[in-house]
């Protein structure tokens, strides 16, 4: 029983440098950033009205203290301040706290508020919301209570940080990289019980049905042989993640097979924020390990040879 | 699982359905909406993120919806048009917003949806007489009847018309 305890909380708080720290928060401040720019021209007509009111409305019966757009809204409106107005202001919050995310400037108080914003965002426009939203509350969620800041970023060259426990950097990277195969696992099994996936015709599907339809189907179908393959290749790639990533022979193939498909859904379905969360995260995760490796590979020679 | 058409046998849906039972008991969704443990387990989840599944496009992918405003002028002309966004960003949550208004069991709710964004479609055009809303759900073709030249179809699911006081004044479904 003891060492299974010990072996737990080895496994649990694994030593970690803060390079996938760093890459989490430019990362996740890459996409803030973008996410804001993207929505810019339609953010006050998916975020105000009835529909964000009945979005809330339905939160509400889950919960009432998930942060909402609602709450700044009725302050805001104690002192006349319009509710386009607190939506610009939310705008303009989010996007300024994603460019410190990217540059590590507040870093803590950057996170914390990107996560806010975000989840307030999410959830008033709730009916407007998908994957990559609760994929970048994930990310913004770890990264809020991870140790901040990294030695990569401006906080640390302006204050003189310490470096933080290596095991609690540990901690919160393990925490990732168990929730990441949770994710792919079970996405990988419920698509193997899809007959679709097995046929190639959910990839057909996948890749014509809008808003999805980034490449015309005329082309799309001069490759229709290759959808079966790319279909089990999904459901191998993602039911296969929590058992081949561990492992430090298997885990350069599958981690580069993992962010090439999301490269593909990105430019094939036109997912460019949903592929690149996806793609942080796993790098955060997964990538360190494959970049020390190497870096020891190489610096470690000439002392093999010397001895 | 319990719900959708996979490759398991029947019998791997009924013990689907009541593996989400006793799951759903478990994590408190079966206590009453007030009940404070309840509240706290919901709010932890929301805020971490981990409220959904992670079946996306799975086991099968589902059907997309469109919705077609009918817009009807004074003079008696009529034209048609899609909900319109600036960007494909805020065009993949449109998608989502359709999803959620064709799935949607609630009529009350199908209806608020659809009449915000009829509205938007009002405030574009103010010189409007009525407005049709006819929300469809999308028939894809198979890759080998796309070769055989079948194109996406649309099955008609409902209709809502609102008039000058942009009020729904009759829904027709079938």
């Amino acid at each position: 029983m003891q060492s299974v305890k010990t072996g737990l909380f080895g496994f649990l708080f694994s030593p970690s440098t803060d390079t996938w720290l760093a890459i989490l928060r430019i990362g996740l401040g890459l996409e803030v950033t973008l996410y804001s720019l993207s929505l810019r021209s339609d953010w006050i007509s998916l975020l105000s009205g009835t529909a964000r009111k009945a979005a809330e409305a339905l939160l509400s019966l889950e919960s009432h203290f998930v942060p909402r757009l609602g709450w700044f809204v009725a302050s805001a409106a104690q002192v006349s301040v319009h509710e386009e107005a607190v939506l610009s202001m939310a705008w303009a919050c989010l996007l300024g706290v994603g460019c410190g995310l990217l540059v590590g400037v507040a870093s803590r108080f950057s996170a914390i508020s990107a996560w806010l914003l975000h989840l307030c965002v999410a959830k008033s426009g709730g009916f407007v919301s998908y994957g990559m939203d609760n994929f970048l509350t994930i990310g913004l969620f770890y990264l809020m209570l991870s140790p901040l800041p990294d030695r990569y970023s401006l906080d640390w060259r302006l204050r003189k940080s310490q470096p933080k426990n290596p095991q609690l950097l540990g901690f919160w990277r393990r925490v990732l990289q168990l929730h990441l195969c949770i994710i792919y696992f079970f996405s990988g099994l419920t698509k193997c019980f899809g007959r679709g996936w097995w046929d190639g015709s959910n990839v057909w599907r996948s890749l014509i049905r809008p808003p999805f339809n980034a490449i015309n189907p005329e082309i799309l179908v001069t490759w229709k042989y290759l959808f079966p393959l790319a279909g089990i290749l999904i459901c191998l790639l993602e039911f296969g993640y929590p058992f081949f990533i561990w492992s430090t022979r298997t885990r350069k193939i599958w981690l580069l097979s993992v962010c090439a498909m999301h490269v593909v859904i990105a430019v094939a379905m036109g997912m460019y924020l949903f592929s690149l969360i996806m793609i942080v995260l796993n790098v955060a995760a997964f990538g360190p390990n494959l970049i020390r490796t190497e870096h020891a590979r190489i610096s470690f020679r000439p002392h093999e040879i010397i001895l | 699982m319990a719900e959708g058409p996979t490759v398991l046998p029947v019998l791997f849906k009924n013990f689907s359905q009541k593996a989400e039972t006793a799951l759903s008991t478990r994590i408190g969704q079966k206590l009453p909406a007030s009940n404070p443990v309840r509240e706290a387990l919901n709010t932890y989840v929301q805020l971490a993120g981990i409220e959904i599944g992670y079946g996306y496009f799975a086991p099968n992918v589902p059907a997309g919806y469109r919705l077609l405003f009918e817009l009807h002028y004074p003079d008696g002309g009529v034209e048609y048009e899609l909900p319109s966004v600036s960007s494909a960003a805020a065009g993949l949550r449109i998608a989502g917003l359709l999803d959620s208004i064709g799935r949607t069991p609630y009529d009350a709710l199908r209806e608020i949806l659809v009449k915000t964004l009829a509205q938007a479609i009002w405030r574009e055009h103010p010189d409007l007489e009525s407005v049709r809303a006819i929300l469809e759900s999308i028939r894809l073709p198979t890759a080998r009847e796309f070769t055989e030249g079948k194109r996406q179809s649309y099955e008609f699911l409902y209709a809502y018309d609102f008039n000058l006081e942009n009020a729904p004044a009759k829904t027709n479904h079938h």
